[in-house]
């Protein structure tokens, strides 16, 4: 096995299942074969993203691997990781010699990392596709060097540091470093060996170069090993060095590698390290730890939290339905937008913020047209509304979970130093949801209520090359509006946020099933007081709620909601279309206690006065003196048709145009006159409005890494196309020309081919008359055509039979092919 | 889920389920640090308010107590933003001392020097400082202790009051406690508010508010000086503290429009305060006339602006308010806290009643229908005219008259705003008026008459609001008040509400003009005392001239 590509060809399919799950993105779109998906898999970019999901002891045990010399033997491996300085005696000269720093053995301690942790990581970095070959010859991949330039923070062996230099450079350094002169003529490769050995043991260069020129090697020490410098290729001498920098350089201890970068040699790293390859090396994350509370007080909190939140997000846009802010021309809320509904929902900003990210991201809300658009609750909302409030829940948390949406930058600063709207694209972070989830399952995994900064910690050691800054944000945002969504109560995971988080299909019911436990029982009773208020001793139904809201103003809400009756209220309702004796009919229906006085004759006195007066709409009227005329118009059965409204005696109203009224009346033979409406009441209630939602704002399936990404049935279709790639490739068209046989039989034989599911070779004429020859599997013979996989192109074609100029069958059917 | 009394909402109020079987332990353990907003039937509301976790504080309880109370009579999980905030509310509370100090007198001391910095740079603060004293002192000007304790308490810092008071001019005062005894919340009122210094005493009418005045005189045993809504009152005051003190007749100074002493008790009225003559409060220097041990507050919901500002200036001596309803209609009442002091001892009136010392109450709304000719008269009337015509139309003055005649032979008051109006009644009913214009000696005359039973029924306006003792009026029936004002009504109930000999029932008739102003008036008057349990019945006024039972 002597590459990367054949190792990769000599995995199983478990193997090539497991790579594919992991690392995603080498199979959008799945490449022609398994060359084509090692070449992926091997290129810097493409590793860099695989780097990014492993922890830090497994990336450890890489830039280990990095750092000797190829190929590996695990027990080496193993012995530079435990700190075993007799695990480095296989380290061969020409890489590497971890023992040779001398400061081997006594620098060097005992790791506590054992051989098996060894091993779990290397069959990680092996299932990741990131390190190939058996445990006695481990390699790295081809382009993992560039993916990680400095492993362990560690800089090129003075080797390869000084093969810029010129030789004359080379003398320059030999004659500083004391070495014993080299001729004119010298190699520079032996020349740098040779100072690649006296930099293993720089002790007295440092010394001589001052203590502020050894302050600085320190600060590279740890790495990571280069600095800027200007000019840094300047020759310069022991002597006419003045600057700590220019001391280091002309004594080799620092390389310039081009003209504004100096790198610390491997060698001088390491003897500074005392020999050490990582700081501390620890095979397990960061402990989480925090108060542990009692489980049930914690869902229940969380439970309450959860409750609140789907109101809110009710409120807020069964309030944005009526009177919906602006777009702003930037695409998001304006400030006062939101100022205003932090106040009108009597919560903070950022509280705020996140409500209608969440509602947004959800799909519960959206914008209008480009240009003057308006923020409304689209169709969507309509369904939700009518779920219950753990389903509602539900679906508000996964769309926050999934978005990649960041609410807690809403009024930072972007990087224009313009403060970032609710709503705009600027808040956007690919990372989001990623690291929420990452945040979430932290907490599951700790079972406590660990601090911000503790789960930062611990992300820093799972994921240690992800986001940094914003993921330290994110980390903060995340705990505060988890509470909020009551995912987490008193900082810790509640049971529903738990189940929603697992990998199962059924987690969004399985999270709706838990909370369901913890929410508040609905009630539908409320106690109606004489001082004109109602309070729903707990969350209403959903119906009750809305009847009561619309004849009574909410006055507080929480665990209970407190309704206030007024004038305007009970108006409202009339308005609505509902009448005085179905108010106190819903009233007596739900009240607990009876109804008292004073609200039945508020209910009265407003219904007494509502609709006395009545308002129509009439575009023309009919009117005359003789009431006997309009007698006779309405019984005129030809009239049926213009929905003449007899409001008194001497008025008819119809809602005809005036001039189509004139011209109907004059054809009766009338000269006329008009008014409107059926005298019925008219619903007056203001229509909220609705936008149409958009498409998925995340995407369907949360982001890689945690969480098997793909549906496996993908993963094993990628696999064997894979390999029907490799075959294919393997089997290119034999030489020569493929066979002729007489149409008929060839249609036979594709028949017979079909029904074996085996290969077979055609020859083909296309519509250019260019003969070609390709292997593919038969899948259908019908209608003058056969339609076949062709490997090669990895896709389904067809082809006109009577331009198949012959075929042979290739192999016996494929016994692995399910 | 737990199934407590107690609904924590998130707008801070809470909610107690009256019916419930814990729902007394828990209106105990909450009501220290929530003040009882709404008292109807079934659902009582009390609101946290920063102002009355610092209250608690101050009265010793911490926050972990506060916290416990909530979690363990909730019915739901308490939100932990809200227990956050009671937690960082309470620890704003003593952050800030005032004390005396040996050498400087007052100063303002602090255990959070960052605080400290951020009040002595504050704008209103500036001025009432005067030098530094160090890092964590700075001194104050002994006349701005009022001030900066009310700047300091909206800044949010409330300072902890530990200069103390002075003890005033001693004077012995005791309680004449012959065949009649305080009563239990009358001593609990006083005993808490001596004990916390200053502050407000909140009974309803009728539950002797006065003698929890002599009670907190008796504690003091100091000069004291007694400030009253007007004359009639101030004699009913020093009437009182004759029967129920060791006070004598010498003792007791009255100054008011008529005389002028200054004796070891005086009382003055709040008109007389604040006379201005040439510019300038003559008479506000009867509070510096003697070392005031005392200064008692009657009917503090009507303090006007300028004894306010002189308040501010008598920090260093106790002072009491008593009052029914704490309900401002310019909404002052933070200001009657900061300055008067805290709420010391409340009492909700369906409490009492049920406890029996205050008279039950059946309120009754009469509703009359205008004639159509009245109704058109008040659509076209001016706007400033709309409501004093509504109240005043013929139709209810027949139905006071059919009211007045059903209870012939208990004591009635007419109450109304309009002068005409009652001079037209009083006519109508053979009753004598008393108005503002009416004599002090006409007025105790007309009085003692009413009380003895000479006189059934009469016909008073505003001036009789507050403080008459009318011991055995049962029956009041209101025809106009002063707009929507919520305390009136309450004032005006109250005088129905002492116990009555019979131990009956008294029967309060608010009278109504349906679809006017004058009923959207009457819904906001009643609804301090809806929320303090009173239900009104609602009677249509043909019920009445028809002569039905109601």
């Amino acid at each position: 096995m002597d590459s990367y590509a054949d190792w990769l060809r000599a995995r199983g399919d478990d193997d090539l299942r497991t790579l594919l799950a992991l690392r995603p993105e080498l199979i959008t779109p799945v490449p022609a074969d398994l060359g084509a998906l090692a070449a992926r898999a091997a290129a810097p970019a493409s590793l860099s993203r695989a780097l990014d999901r492993l922890d830090r002891f497994t990336l450890n045990v890489l830039e280990a691997l990095l750092v000797l010399t190829q190929p590996v033997t695990h027990e080496m491996l193993a012995g530079t990781l435990a700190g075993d300085p007799a695990g480095n005696a296989g380290t061969d000269r020409s890489g590497t010699d971890l023992s040779g720093t001398g400061a081997s053995g006594t620098g060097v301690s005992g790791t506590g990392v054992s051989g098996a942790d060894v091993r779990a990581a290397v069959d990680r970095l092996r299932a990741h596709g990131v390190v190939w070959g058996d445990d006695d010859a481990l390699r790295t991949a081809p382009g993992l060097r560039q993916a990680l330039p400095h492993p362990a923070g560690l800089g090129p062996p003075a080797r390869e540091a000084f093969a810029s230099y010129s030789a004359d450079r080379l003398r320059m350094l030999f004659d500083a470093l004391g070495l014993p002169s080299v001729n004119a003529f010298a190699d520079p490769a032996e020349l740098t060996t040779v100072l690649a050995d006296r930099l293993t043991a720089p002790d007295d260069l440092i010394h001589a170069a001052g203590p502020a020129a050894a302050g600085a090697l320190n600060e590279l020490a740890w790495g990571p090993p280069i600095g800027r410098v200007d000019n840094a290729r300047r020759a310069v001498r022991v002597d006419s060095a003045n600057s700590p920098i220019e001391r280091l350089l002309a004594r080799g201890l620092l390389v310039a590698t081009d003209d504004r970068t100096v790198t610390l040699p491997r060698e001088v790293a390491l003897f500074l390290r005392k020999g050490r390859l990582f700081r501390d090396l620890t095979t397990e994350p960061p402990p989480l730890e925090g108060a542990v509370r009692d489980r049930a007080l914690i869902d229940r909190t969380a439970g309450g939290a959860a409750f609140t939140v789907v109101r809110l997000v009710e409120d807020l846009l069964e309030r944005w339905g009526v009177d919906p802010p602006a777009v702003l021309r930037t695409g998001g809320l304006g400030v006062r937008d939101l100022r205003a509904t932090a106040a009108l929902l009597d919560v903070e900003q950022w509280r705020a913020a996140l409500l209608i990210e969440a509602a947004y991201t959800s799909g519960l809300l959206a914008r209008t047209g480009d240009t003057d658009g308006e923020w409304l609750p689209t169709k969507a909302y309509d369904v939700w509304r009518m779920r219950d409030t753990a389903t509602r829940w539900a679906e508000l948390v996964t769309g926050w979970l999934n978005g990649d949406r960041v609410p807690g930058l809403v009024g930072e600063r972007d990087s224009r130093d313009k403060a970032i709207n609710a709503l705009a694209d600027e808040s956007v972070r690919g990372i989001a949801a990623h690291t929420r989830r990452a945040v979430l399952l932290a907490l599951a995994s700790a079972g406590a209520a660990p601090d911000a900064d503790a789960v930062r910690e611990h992300l820093a050691w799972r994921e240690p090359r992800r986001g940094r800054r914003l993921r330290d944000q994110l980390v903060g945002w995340t705990l505060r509006e988890a509470e909020m969504l009551g995912l987490t109560g008193l900082g810790a995971l509640s049971s529903h946020a738990r189940a929603l988080l697992s990998d199962r299909a059924s987690s969004g019911r399985d999270a709706t099933n838990e909370l369901v436990k913890v929410l508040p029982e609905p009630v539908d009773h409320v106690l109606v007081q004489a001082d004109l208020t109602a309070i729903a001793p707990g969350p209403l139904v959903t119906e009750l709620a809305r009847e009561l809201a619309l004849m009574a103003d909410v006055e507080s809400t929480g665990g209970a909601t407190v309704f206030r009756f007024t004038a305007e209220s009970v108006r409202r309702a009339l308005d609505a279309g509902r009448t005085a004796a179905e108010l106190a009919d819903l009233l007596t229906r739900h009240s607990a206690t009876p109804i008292p006085q004073p609200l039945t004759y508020l209910i009265e006195d407003v219904a007494r006065r509502h609709g006395h007066l009545r308002v129509g709409i009439a575009s023309c009227y009919i009117r005359t003196d003789d009431p006997a005329t309009l007698d006779e118009l309405m019984a005129d059965r030809r009239a049926g048709a213009l929905r003449l409204h007899r409001l008194a005696p001497t008025v008819i109203a119809s809602r005809l145009q005036r001039h189509e009224l004139l011209e109907a009346l004059r054809g009766l033979g009338l000269a006329p006159v008009a008014e409107s409406s059926e005298g019925g009441v008219v619903i007056t209630r203001l229509d909220t409005h609705r936008a149409e939602p958009t498409a998925r704002l995340y995407p369907e399936t949360a982001a890689d890494g945690l969480r098997l990404s793909l549906d496996p049935s993908v993963i094993t279709a990628a696999v064997r196309a894979l390999r029907a790639g490799e075959e294919a490739a393997r089997l290119t068209a034999p030489a020569g020309e493929p066979p002729r046989t007489p149409s008929m039989a060839t249609i036979e034989e594709l028949r017979g081919a079909v029904e074996r599911g085996s290969r077979v070779w055609i020859g083909y004429l296309d519509q250019q008359g260019q003969a070609s020859s390709r292997i593919v599997e038969p899948v259908r013979v019908e209608g003058g055509f056969l339609t076949a996989y062709d490997a090669t192109r990895a896709s389904v074609q067809r082809f006109a039979l009577h331009r198949i100029t012959g075929m042979a069958e290739v192999d016996a059917p494929d016994s692995s092919a399910p | 889920m737990t199934d407590g009394p107690l609904i924590v909402q998130s707008d801070k109020t809470l909610l107690l389920e009256v019916d419930h079987d814990l729902a007394d332990q828990c209106r105990r353990e909450i009501a220290p640090f929530a003040e009882l907003e709404r008292a109807p039937e079934h659902v009582h509301t009390y609101r946290v308010t920063p102002l009355a976790l610092w209250n608690a504080r101050a009265a010793g309880h911490d926050a972990e107590q506060v916290v416990d109370a909530l979690l363990k009579f909730s019915r739901y999980p308490v939100p932990h933003a809200l227990l956050v905030d009671v937690a960082d509310t309470m620890a704003r509370y003593g952050r800030l001392r005032l004390e005396k100090h040996p050498m400087h007198g007052l100063v303002l001391l602090s255990t959070d020097h960052a605080v400290l910095e951020e009040v002595v740079r504050a704008k209103k603060i500036k001025g009432l400082l005067g030098a530094r004293l160090g890092p964590d002192a700075v001194a104050v000007h002994p006349s701005e202790r009022g001030t900066l304790k009310q700047a300091l308490l909206k800044l949010g810092w409330p300072a902890e009051d530990l200069a103390g008071y002075v003890d005033g001019e001693k004077h012995p005062i005791s309680l004449a406690e012959d065949g009649w005894a305080l009563r239990s919340y009358q001593k609990h009122a006083a005993d808490a508010f001596w004990h916390g210094g200053s502050g407000v005493v909140v009974l309803p009418c009728g539950a002797g508010k006065t003698i929890v005045g002599a009670a907190a005189m008796a504690h003091a045993g100091a000069t004291t000086l007694i400030l009253v809504t007007n004359t009639v009152s101030a004699h009913q005051w020093k009437q009182e503290l004759l029967k129920r003190t060791s006070l004598t007749e010498d003792e007791i100074g009255e100054y008011t429009g008529t005389k002028k002493e200054v004796r070891p008790v005086t009382i003055a009225t709040y008109q007389i305060m604040t006379t201005r003559r040439q510019g300038t409060y003559r008479h506000l220097e009867l509070f510096d006339a003697r070392d005031w041990g005392l200064v008692v507050y009657d009917e503090v919901h009507l303090l006007p602006a300028p004894i306010f500002r002189m308040t501010a200036d008598l920090q260093a001596r106790r002072r009491l308010g008593l009052t029914a309803t704490l309900v401002r209609e310019d909404g002052r009442e933070g200001d009657v806290f900061s300055l008067i002091g805290p709420k010391r001892y409340d009492a909700p009136w369906k409490e009492m009643e049920t406890q029996g010392w205050i008279a039950p109450a059946d309120c009754v709304e009469v509703r009359v229908t205008l004639t159509d000719s009245e109704r058109l008269a008040y659509a076209t009337a001016e706007p400033e005219e709309r409501y004093r015509f509504c109240a005043t139309t013929e139709t209810k003055s027949q139905v006071v008259e059919t009211l007045v005649t059903r209870h012939a032979g208990e004591q009635t008051l007419v109450i109304g705003q309009y002068i005409d109006q009652l001079d037209e009644l009083a006519e109508r009913l053979d009753a004598p008026v008393i108005k503002g214009e009416t004599r002090i000696r006409e007025r105790e005359r007309l009085f003692d008459a009413f009380r003895s039973g000479e006189i059934s029924c009469l016909v008073v306006s505003k001036v009789a609001n507050f403080s008459i003792d009318l011991p055995e009026a049962s029956v009041a029936i209101q025809i106009s008040g002063a707009f929507g004002s919520r305390q009136e009504e309450a004032q005006r109930l109250g005088r129905v509400l002492r116990p009555k000999a019979s131990g009956g029932g008294a029967r309060f008739y608010a009278v109504v003009s349906r679809d006017t102003l004058d009923q959207d008036y009457a819904a906001h008057r009643q609804r301090f005392l809806a929320e303090q349990g009173y239900a009104y019945r609602i009677v249509d006024a043909d019920a009445v001239l028809a002569g039905d039972e109601i």
